[in-house]
């Protein structure tokens, strides 16, 4: 397969699974702020979920303490300036299917390309605060149906592989940034609202990541910290978990076929981040450090998805390099106080 | 009024070719006509055909009108535009040879030595040249019209890149869902070899140090390009990569695509993109569609181009009428299809004859295509006509004229139901190395605006799908 194929495949891939990441991180954002207290705390949760997405410096290292839900959802949904945003995420991947038309199956490419001719229609209309929550539906259910139709309709070839190793780059990168969250919210000062508030939000962090139920039927007990960095981080079966997607990683990179020395040294990498992932512990990546053990996380995947691209003949991206600007980015979460 | 024959009928009634069709054209309701029409233009909306017809402009998103009413042609027929296309094809390449290489077509006065070199298709890098097999133009795009029964003439050769052929296969695809009746019988001869075909030929020419099955791909502009359905139409049906520039790249003059396990060698590279844009290196220093060293590896023989670059110094209007005296210097044979006649403006005493009839002739541009820069006399008025005159007076080498030709007619769908409208034919000839070919059908185009004579997608035109009998009827 051309490399360009596989490039164009992946990064498809990619850009629709980081507007599914969005909404969910949106969805957060609007769960943290209807809880009580927020309001005493400085609603601090809308710059958190920018800065979570990798939009800080889009949307302006300079407003960003005034960022409420209408700036944060324009930037995250419809910003045509911001590369990330959902809008902007369809139409890079639906540019990139165009381009794959003939790797991809027209079920692949309808789904695509009907769910960008309506996102293009809304505008913050479509996100006011009765139907925010249909908005956010509406773009997960598109990222479920481009991945079903891929999911019945492609041969399990290396096409599948590239979608399937972009899709899971893309969600390990998320699912770190997504637990961070928590690390920028501010909590009011009174300890004990403190405490209850702090429960709800981890609470909102599940929903968001479609896990809430999840963690009941795996712990049968009340929602809290270490357990959930071990159902987002450690656990095996959460399709979401760092576990899950370093797991899924190894096995794309495994089918896809190793080929040079240096993708070899990019599969090898990735087995090395699994296997620590697999002895992982939550209370011990709590007592590191949570924020700085997924920082580190986070730098680590953009460093196999660069290596990975090079290895694989890949160019570079004519518009934003994701990963670079990602790296950046959080290395500066270090500078921001609680 | 001019008389124009009708393909369908003559004096003696509907023709055996076209009995069948005739039928259930009077058989179907003008509703049901008008819904399996929507039926069709469905599916190829469906499957994103729009694309533009070589060197013709406009939106490129745009669907190529489709008229469900087929063309057929019976065995006897057929075997006229076959013979007749294969000779021409078989002369255009040994004339690009001779161009490229002895100049005897030249030397004995047949052509002037300036409409070679004063060419602008004309490449000098080139000279001296052998491909593989000494075909120049593996694809060739034969431009037919008809006048009559038996009259069919040759209006213009394409050599570079000729497009169309997915609207060939397309069209019979839709063709067979809309009638499968009429497919039944087994007498409408298939076309859907075409792939195979033109692998086999590009394979037949692949440099000699290919051993093993050569890699094939095709090099296309992008997906911006209105022909990139093409493009990867093709890629399909052959089972090659489609590569653009950019996954391509030369090292010891052999061509190489970057792949996932790392470079593959390309043996035969049909490419999509003008000479101009092949190689940087050689050609325009600006472009970004080609492939650096191109033309190196080309020369090397690493690599084989398909079409040769520089062949379309034997497809402009000013060549055209030379290539007659081609099939007679080359070949030794008579031309089986006429040329039609034509008038250079260049030449002083065929200057007067085009300017003293201008109502009567068709003027075009020598490089021009696409049906625009063209005088249709007898459909303009005075003033367009006087206007017309002028541009040719500035620059009379810049033109030719032919008369203006009572193109035949097939029943078309249109609005008002079944009606008679112009048509012309691109069959597509392939040439592989000691073989040159076609599949028994082609391109029928049609000008749905009444009255016209211009196919072109571009004013108005649409397309047919064309039927080849086995016998003379269905």
């Amino acid at each position: 397969m051309l490399s360009r194929t596989a490039q164009g495949l992946y990064w498809m891939s990619r850009y629709v699974e980081r507007a599914e990441n969005n909404a969910r991180l949106l969805d957060a954002g609007r769960r943290i702020e209807g809880l009580p207290g927020a309001e005493a705390a400085g609603n601090t949760e809308w710059p958190s979920i920018i800065i979570a997405a990798g939009c800080r410096e889009t949307f302006g290292e300079e407003r960003l303490d005034e960022a409420d839900r209408d700036s944060a959802t324009f930037h995250l949904a419809f910003d045509p300036e911001n590369s990330s945003s959902i809008l902007s995420c369809f139409a890079a991947a639906r540019e990139n299917a165009r381009a794959m038309r003939g790797a991809v199956t027209s079920e692949v490419w309808t789904a695509i390309n009907g769910t960008w001719s309506e996102l293009r229609k809304l505008d913050m209309k479509a996100v006011d605060e009765r139907r925010y929550a249909d908005f956010i539906e509406s773009v997960l259910g598109a990222s479920f149906h481009f991945r079903g139709a891929i999911n019945a309709t492609l041969l399990r070839d290396e096409r599948l592989w590239f979608i399937e190793l972009g899709k899971h780059i893309e969600r390990a990168d998320a699912t770190a940034r997504m637990l961070d969250v928590k690390y920028h919210v501010l909590l009011p000062k009174t300890d004990e609202v403190g405490a209850g508030l702090d429960l709800l939000q981890w609470q909102q962090i599940l929903r968001a990541a479609n896990a809430l139920r999840a963690f009941r039927h795996v712990y049968r007990e009340q929602v809290s910290a270490p357990r959930v960095v071990d159902l987002l981080v450690v656990n095996s079966q959460s399709p979401r978990s760092l576990r899950y997607t370093y797991e899924a990683i190894c096995d794309n990179i495994d089918n896809i076929g190793v080929h040079t020395k240096a993708q070899r040294a990019v599969a090898d990498h990735a087995r090395e981040i699994r296997d620590r992932l697999r002895v992982a512990d939550a209370h011990d990546i709590i007592d590191f450090g949570l924020h700085e053990w997924l920082t580190d996380m986070i730098m680590e995947t953009n460093k196999l998805a660069n290596a990975l691209g090079e290895s694989y003949g890949f160019f570079s991206q004519v518009d934003r390099d994701a990963a670079d600007e990602e790296v950046e980015d959080s290395s500066k979460l270090e500078t921001c106080t609680q | 009024m001019v008389a124009y024959y009708d393909e369908m009928k003559d004096r003696a009634g509907i023709k055996p070719a076209y009995a069948d069709v005739a039928r259930w054209a009077e058989e179907t309701s003008s509703d049901e006509l008008r819904q399996r029409q929507s039926e069709a233009e469905g599916l190829f909306r469906r499957n994103g055909i729009t694309f533009a017809v070589y060197g013709e402009g406009g939106d490129p998103e745009r669907l190529i009108p489709f008229d469900l009413m087929p063309r057929v042609f019976c065995a006897k027929e057929w075997d006229v535009i076959e013979r007749g296309s294969i000779q021409r094809a078989r002369a255009l390449n040994a004339f690009l040879n001779d161009v490229y290489g002895k100049r005897e077509f030249i030397k004995a006065g047949k052509i002037p030595a300036r409409l070679v070199e004063g060419n602008p298709a004309y490449e000098p890098i080139m000279q001296g040249i052998k491909p593989v097999g000494e075909i120049f133009s593996h694809i060739i795009g034969v431009d037919l019209v008809r006048t009559g029964p038996d009259e069919f003439n040759v209006l213009e050769d394409n050599c570079r890149t000729p497009s169309g052929i997915s609207y060939v296969l397309q069209n019979r695809e839709v063709m067979q869902r809309i009638m499968p009746g009429m497919f039944r019988s087994g007498q409408i001869r298939p076309v859907d070899h075409y792939g195979d075909m033109l692998a086999a030929a590009m394979q037949s020419v692949a440099p000699d140090d290919c051993d093993g099955r050569p890699t094939l791909a095709i090099l296309t502009p992008g997906h911006f390009n209105s022909a990139y359905f093409e493009h990867s139409f093709l890629a399909d049906i052959m089972g090659i990569e489609l590569v653009e520039g950019q996954d391509l790249f030369v090292e010891n003059d052999m061509l190489f695509m970057r792949t996932i396990r790392g470079p593959e060698r390309i043996h035969v590279l049909y490419r999509r993109i003008d000479d101009a844009f092949l190689d940087p290196e050689a050609f325009r220093e600006d472009s970004m569609l080609g492939v650096p060293g191109l033309m190196r590896a080309y020369k090397a023989g690493g690599v084989t181009i398909v079409n040769a670059p520089g062949a379309g110094v034997a497809d402009d209007k000013a060549t055209y009428v030379y290539v007659p005296e081609m099939i007679r210097f080359f070949l030794g044979e008579e031309p089986i299809l006429p040329n039609v006649e034509t008038w250079q403006c260049a030449d002083e005493s065929e200057f007067k004859y085009v300017m003293d009839n201008l109502p009567e002739l068709v003027v075009k541009e020598v490089h021009g295509s696409g049906g625009y820069g063209m005088l249709i006399g007898p459909k303009s008025t005075k003033e367009e006509i006087a206007k017309f005159a002028e541009l040719i007076r500035k620059n009379p080498a810049n033109y030719i004229a032919q008369p203006t030709l009572a193109l035949s007619t097939v029943p078309s769908l249109v609005n008002e139901g079944l009606a008679p409208r112009h048509v012309d034919l691109r069959p597509f000839v392939i040439s592989g190395k000691g073989k040159t070919d076609l599949i028994p059908g082609g391109l029928t185009r049609v000008a749905l605006r009444e009255g016209s004579l211009v196919v072109n997608s571009s004013q108005g035109g649409g397309v047919k799908d064309t039927w080849v009998l086995r016998g003379e009827r269905l």
